[in-house]
């Protein structure tokens, strides 16, 4: 294998890498800003420069590929000067409003500013401003703080399928804009914020609620599909503030959509039934398993779980059925429309599956049949599910029935339900889920779920355990 | 020395663009039959190798050389783009020969394009040129309705369309990533390179871009030989004539042609340009179109050509000499230049955005006796700094004359700043 050397380390090369990859790999940090692994390399920012033997200008080091006996230097006096060249350049318009700025502390200007550049100003003239856009409900624009890196229009046309951001005017007066100052389009708007190297784009969900730098991060997998997309939950004090893609590249790349990053919301929502319930009225966990033994013991009870409850808490039920309700059925349901995975495929040309469970093919996989499979349900029904399978599947099959729910529900959710058992979300559990493609993925508890509420495999084990009693008695 | 000239006879009658003068008077379209007829590719590309005909767009890259950059086997469409959108300040040779010898230039194209394998070549000419880009879609008609564009030219089997493409003003679009990305209808900013247009360049194929006169001047050479050509030339390397834009105070300013080195830059003044104007004390000279850096009155004894030029730290860039007398405000004239680029300059690189608007604004402070003394070295540091560090050309075109002017002039400057400027 060609092999190159990096500020005198002698590293292996792949045909086609440039530099900062192979510089990354070497262990040395080459600052960037336009330069993004998922998008086209554009060397606009000119932060990246290195010099490279043999050749009489400094190279962007994005745009260089490495071969073989290239000799590198990363910290040559030429690259610092220049570096610092382009941190001034790029600070002369930019506000410096990082104390109000929700970037900060995530943001590459602060930290290659830090790194790269120089404390002091030597430029007295006014600043450039700009008048900003709406940018819909998505994305909050501050063009002021802008560096044009052309992520955002690269991401729009490359990954999102959508011409949209667009610079217009030129030199000096250039304007990173949407079409006609058009709101966004794209169901993958969150990205934008992610992709801008400065505060210029922010997330209008996020913005504010919390310092960048305060956050803890839990790496886990989003819920929203099929797809199984890489996230991580941000969240302090046991609360969640945001979502945001980490990178997979055999699953999402670097992305995931809109839908994806705002679904945690559900789990927060001040509606969500977090007591035990017996119709209308808020029991006991001690009265409410008294009341699923009551109703469920000796019988032969038709089971529906969602499709986006984990491997672990769909073993749970098949294993308590067979020890506990014997002759009882158990069906999956999850999305409107996709009953199998044969069903499922692409929802579009980036990411979003048409199974909104995140574990369709782990249910199948266990051998658990779709509800398009139920002839007749039993008197009493057992809904469980994670909190993102469409209910209204489950419920039209069952209609009339005594409904029995277990995991998470909205109380507008559970006007049908005798008695709901409050459970985990996805962001307060741990478990496995399959993905489309049949990749397992696990799934890490970010949040500390409240006192009141269980996980299945304890419900159904007190269930167990009172009926063991019982008999013993 | 008596010049030969291959162009200038031509100029400035009006009947002499038409079809029937070119072919009456010039040999028109004989050398584009004989290539069709007679010649392959490749010794069409040696011929005009050992014409030593370099680009006459500014960088003076031997021609032939690049047409043997574009790839032979590659499956894609190759192309041809004329790069007319003549931008660089003080440059108006291409003008005069699209408006005189509009076929030469068609001629030049099809000899080419059979070259490099190209069946649709482009013309991209600059917005303003209104006039010009009638009078060449004009003669293009002519040499359609001749057959001598279209299908099977000459009985040879060689099919060649041209298309006259018109830009909307951009300096940045003469650059030649900017130019096709302009011709595909993108926002005209310079590529990154590589990879070069011969490997992708128009619509992602193998493409080679030349200017007007470097294209104009292969019928000549196919019709001389490159040997002959070659010999035009008096120094190495550089064949053919050159055409030279002579600006500023002259008496006779204009486009003239010389055999390529045969003169110094001083001669060019004095013996074409007749001297200064009202008989004044020649300042300064800029060279090569105004990024070329400055020259000061005593370095003007040197011979005009690439490399010659390229010694004494300057360039011969497009062959647009600028004159400057001694009563001209060197500062003044700077701010005018820097402030073209910085309003020229696409945006997309970071030291040409920011830079050249701020060496602009120290010059204005300059120029309102609003700076301070350090303010001098600021302006050298920034100019320093975009100085090949940008993503195209025009970093290093509105770099240089500030570099060059602050070293040779700077006594200019200073009293600026100190108040006592006697051009105020």
């Amino acid at each position: 294998m060609p092999k190159c050397t990096i500020d005198g380390k002698e590293i292996e090369v792949k045909p086609g890498e440039n530099l900062i990859t192979v510089a990354k790999r070497a262990g040395v940090d080459i600052p960037v800003f336009c330069y993004h692994p998922g998008l086209t390399v554009v060397a606009q920012c000119r932060m990246c420069y290195v010099e490279v033997e043999k050749m009489p200008k400094l190279q962007t080091a994005c745009s260089t590929m490495a071969a073989e006996g290239m000799v590198v230097k990363t910290q040559s006096d030429p690259v610092v000067k220049g570096r610092a060249g382009t941190m001034e350049f790029l600070l002369l318009n930019h506000p410096l409003d990082c104390p109000i700025c929700d970037k900060a502390g995530e943001c590459d200007l602060q930290d290659n500013s830090y790194g790269h550049g120089s404390a002091y100003m030597r430029h007295s003239e006014e600043r450039r401003t700009y008048v900003d856009v709406d940018m819909g409900p998505v994305i909050e624009k501050n063009m002021n703080r802008c560096i044009h890196c052309t992520r955002c229009i690269r991401f729009g046309e490359e990954v999102a399928g959508i011409h949209e951001m667009v610079a217009i005017k030129r030199g000096n007066n250039i304007d990173i804009t949407t079409i006609d100052g058009n709101p966004l389009k794209t169901e993958y708007a969150g990205n934008y914020a992610d992709i801008c190297p400065t505060g210029s784009l922010t997330l209008r969900d996020f913005r504010f609620r919390k310092r960048a730098w305060m956050l803890k991060k839990t790496a886990t997998v989003c819920e929203g599909c099929s797809k199984g997309c890489n996230m991580e939950i941000q969240h302090e004090g046991n609360v969640i503030y945001r979502c945001v893609p980490r990178e997979n590249l055999e699953i999402n790349k670097h992305w995931m959509c809109d839908e994806g990053r705002f679904n945690y919301h559900y789990t927060q929502d001040p509606t969500r039934v977090l007591t035990p319930r017996s119709g209308e009225a808020t029991i006991g966990w001690e009265n409410a398993i008294q009341n699923l033994k009551d109703l469920t013991d000796g019988k032969k009870i038709t089971f529906l779980v969602g499709s986006d409850l984990t491997q672990e808490e769909l073993a749970t039920v098949q294993e308590y059925i067979n020890a506990y309700q014997k002759g009882s059925s158990i069906h999956h349901f999850g999305t409107d429309g996709v009953s199998e995975s044969v069903d499922d495929g692409q929802a579009d040309k980036i990411l979003k599956m048409k199974s909104k469970t995140s574990n369709l093919s782990g249910a199948e996989k266990l051998g658990i049949k779709s509800i398009s499979h139920l002839k007749t349900a039993t008197d009493v029904v057992v809904v469980i599910r994670g909190g993102r399978a469409d209910l209204n599947v489950a419920l039209k099959q069952v209609q009339g029935k005594k409904l029995i729910g277990m995991g998470v529900f909205l109380e507008k959710e559970i006007s049908t339900f005798s008695l709901v058992l409050p459970g985990l979300a996805f962001t307060e559990k741990e478990g496995t889920i399959i993905n489309h493609a049949g990749i397992e993925q696990k799934i890490k508890r970010a949040i500390v779920p409240k006192n009141t509420v269980k996980a299945v495999s304890e419900v159904l084990m007190l269930a167990a355990n009172k009926k063991a009693k019982e008999a013993v008695v | 020395m008596s010049q030969t000239t291959l162009f200038e006879q031509h100029f400035w009658k009006e009947s002499n663009r038409n079809l029937d003068y070119y072919l009456q008077s010039m040999n028109g379209y004989q050398a584009a039959q004989k290539v069709l007829k007679e010649m392959t590719p490749d010794q069409v590309i040696d011929e005009v190798k050992k014409g030593n005909l370099r680009g006459r767009g500014g960088a003076g890259f031997p021609m032939g050389m690049k047409w043997s950059f574009i790839p032979k086997n590659s499956e894609k469409p190759k192309y041809l783009v004329c790069n007319a959108d003549e931008s660089e300040p003080g440059t108006c040779k291409d003008r005069q020969i699209i408006r005189y010898t509009p076929h030469l230039l068609i001629e030049g194209l099809i000899i080419g394009s059979f070259a490099i394998g190209c069946k649709h070549a482009y013309v991209y000419i600059r917005g303003e040129y209104v006039r010009e880009a009638n009078l060449l879609n004009a003669a293009i008609d002519e040499a359609y309705a001749k057959g001598y564009l279209g299908k099977n030219i000459f009985g040879s089997g060689y099919d060649l369309d041209i298309t006259v493409h018109r830009g909307a003003g951009a300096y940045i679009c003469g650059e030649e990533t900017g130019l096709l990305n302009s011709l595909e209808g993108k926002r005209g900013e310079p590529r990154v390179k590589p990879p070069f247009p011969a490997v992708s360049g128009a619509f992602g194929c193998p493409t080679a871009v030349n200017n007007v006169e470097s294209i104009a001047n292969v019928p000549h050479l196919i019709r001389m030989g490159g040997d002959t050509f070659a010999q035009l030339g008096k120094v190495d390397k550089s064949g053919g004539t050159r055409l030279i834009s002579l600006s500023g105070h002259v008496k006779k300013p204009g486009v003239f042609e010389i055999q390529a080195g045969s003169m110094t830059l001083r001669q060019i003044i004095e013996n074409l340009g007749g001297g200064i104007i009202n008989d004044k004390k020649l300042k300064a000279v800029i060279p090569g179109g105004s990024s070329s850096p400055i020259l000061t009155a005593d370095e003007i004894d040197v011979v005009y050509d690439v490399e010659p030029l390229m010694k004494v730290g300057t360039m011969m860039g497009s062959a647009a000499i600028m004159v400057i007398h001694e009563d001209t405000d060197l500062v003044k004239l700077l701010l005018r230049i820097t402030k073209f680029y910085a309003h020229e300059s696409c945006g997309q690189c970071t030291p040409c955005r920011e830079g050249c608007h701020w060496m602009e604004s120290i010059l204005h402070k300059i120029v309102h006796h609003e700076a301070k003394p350090s303010d001098l070295d600021l302006l050298n540091d920034v100019a320093q700094n975009i100085g090949g560090k940008t993503l195209c050309a025009l970093g290093d075109a509105a770099a240089g004359p500030v570099i060059s002017f602050l070293k040779k002039f700077k006594p200019e400057f200073e009293a600026y700043i100190k108040g006592q400027n006697k051009y105020a």
